[in-house]
């Protein structure tokens, strides 16, 4: 709930902050010999707009802070799940870096399970179910990496393994 | 003249065994993938698009153009019989086709479904095979001034015409723009926030940050709005063909027409695809018919205004794509990817270099 009481507001602050390092960086930026408008210019064009919106932003949502919680108690939306997101968002950062040193087999072959578990309602978690996700996990791994090393010939990262295939 | 000798020509290329095949096969995993809820029909086209790094461009896009019918079609069936849209075009198909399936008329919403969506991208197709043309005449004439001014005007309208709050949808495509001044400046070569890293010298890859935004934040939407849908076993009717007569038919024609022009013209402005379509068609068949009390409850009217519009607008949406190189929507957003992919540069160039591949 915490998400969607204050999101807004989050939201103008993470692009007011994003926006005040981009100025600061462009600012960094060494000026153009050639001509007036350098390298810095688009940047600082940017990041003013986006500081003054998502100030604005901020204001309104402030402005309007309790008539928002007022209608969001009117509305009972159900929860998002919080947990669920942000185990999906670890496991994506995760894989994206473990990638490359383990090798695309065993990393594809980890992730996969643990995410589809993770997407699964609360009620498709028996073992059923269960055994069903590491086949889809095999047989999808062994596809797409057959598909790439022999269909388009491009090479995966091999990893700690590393397999002639 | 010379441009009905091209189109000639390219339905030659078309119409060759390997090409229908791929097409064919574009169309079944195109609609596999839209009737998934959770696998869009971009996911299906990102997903293609690798694929297609070895044929030649026009059978490239061929099997794209496919995969992306076949997605934004598909997404009907899980809408009528598991009210869960399988891509965002297919919200309003819910509305109507999900009680016509518990009333047992599930074969006949998804043969108006399905024909009804094949007619609409027909429709938006006639008129970008015999419009663009003239848009790419009239884009040619553009110099840098008119460029700036379009871009302006895509991003105005993805803000304006974002759903909830406008200064959010601002935001996000300030974002875009934030993301797309990583690498080298354009004027003096100078490296513009990149940390140091060579890797990051030429900006973010399009591909990876198109695949990045949709497919993940898809993962991640799905995630958070984890519900259990449910399967119910309902009688199904028996029906004889498509499901309806020709009466029928030609009594939604006008609705047809209607949607499928408002699914055209949504596709065209660049930045807002099918479900905006789909909505609008809906409200509007909604509100000019007779039978207002009946839609939200199974009238066939409502599935025909949403699935031809939210099909018409790809006809539409390839129509920014080709002539002015805009994106219509998130799908053809990856098309354009597939395009840098076979070295075709999008934009009005596009007709005079590459006029058969169009």
């Amino acid at each position: 709930m915490f998400f969607k009481k204050y999101g807004d507001i989050l939201v103008g602050i993470f692009f007011m902050a994003l926006s005040a390092v981009m100025m600061a960086m462009a600012a960094m930026l060494p000026k153009s010999k050639v001509m007036d408008v350098g390298p810095e210019f688009m940047p600082m064009c940017i990041g003013a707009v986006t500081f003054a919106l998502a100030a604005a932003l901020l204001v309104l949502s402030l402005k309007n802070h309790k008539l928002h919680l007022a209608q969001l108690a009117a509305e009972s939306i159900p929860d998002c799940d919080h947990k669920r997101v942000l185990i999906s968002t670890i496991l994506i950062l995760v894989y994206v870096f473990v990638l490359q040193p383990v090798g695309f087999i065993l990393a594809t072959l980890i992730y996969l399970p643990l995410q589809m578990l993770v997407l699964a309602p609360d009620s498709e978690r028996g073992k059923k179910q269960i055994v069903q996700l590491l086949i889809v996990d095999v047989l999808f791994t062994a596809a797409v990496f057959f598909l790439f090393r022999y269909g388009f010939k491009i090479i995966l990262p091999a990893g700690i393994f590393t397999i002639n295939l | 003249m010379g441009a009905f000798g091209l189109l000639g020509n390219a339905f030659v290329q078309i119409l060759t065994p390997a090409s229908l095949l791929l097409m064919v096969a574009g169309v079944a995993v195109g609609i596999v993938f839209g009737s998934i809820p959770g696998l869009s029909a971009s996911m299906a086209v990102a997903l293609f698009l690798p694929l297609t790094f070895s044929m030649t461009p026009s059978m490239g896009m061929n099997t794209l153009v496919a995969v992306y019918i076949g997605g934004i079609s598909g997404g009907l069936i899980s809408a009528i019989l598991l009210n869960m849209p399988g891509t965002a075009s297919s919200i309003a198909t819910c509305f109507d086709g999900h009680p016509m399936a518990k009333n047992g008329e599930a074969m006949k919403a998804l043969g108006l479904g399905i024909v009804f969506s094949a007619l609409g991208s027909i429709f938006s197709f006639i008129i970008l095979t015999f419009c663009a043309p003239m848009l790419a005449d009239v884009a040619l004439k553009f110099t840098p001034v008119e460029n700036f001014g379009i871009c302006f005007f895509a991003l105005t309208m993805v803000a304006i015409l974002s759903s909830g709050n406008m200064v959010r949808g601002i935001l996000a495509g300030m974002l875009g723009l934030i993301f797309a001044l990583v690498g080298m400046a354009p004027i003096d070569g100078t490296p513009r926030f990149t940390f140091g890293t060579s890797n990051l010298m030429a900006g973010f890859d399009t591909l990876p940050t198109l695949i990045g935004i949709f497919a993940i934040s898809d993962i991640l939407i799905t995630a958070e709005s984890m519900g259990s849908g449910k399967v119910e076993t309902i009688q199904v009717k028996k029906v004889k063909g498509f499901g309806f007569s020709w009466q029928e038919f030609l009594y939604h024609l006008p609705n047809f027409f209607r949607s499928s022009l408002i699914g055209t013209g949504i596709g065209i402005l660049p930045g807002i695809g099918g479900s905006t379509s789909g909505m609008l068609a809906y409200v509007t068949a909604k509100n000019m018919s007779k039978k207002r009390d009946q839609f939200g409850k199974g009238c066939p009217d409502g599935i025909v205004a949403t699935e031809s519009a939210n099909n018409a607008t790809i006809g539409g949406a390839m129509i920014p794509l080709l002539v002015l190189g805009i994106p219509g929507d998130g799908v053809t957003a990856m098309m354009l990817g597939g395009f840098l992919i076979h070295g075709l540069s999008a934009g009005p160039l596009l007709f005079v270099k590459n006029a058969d591949v169009v």
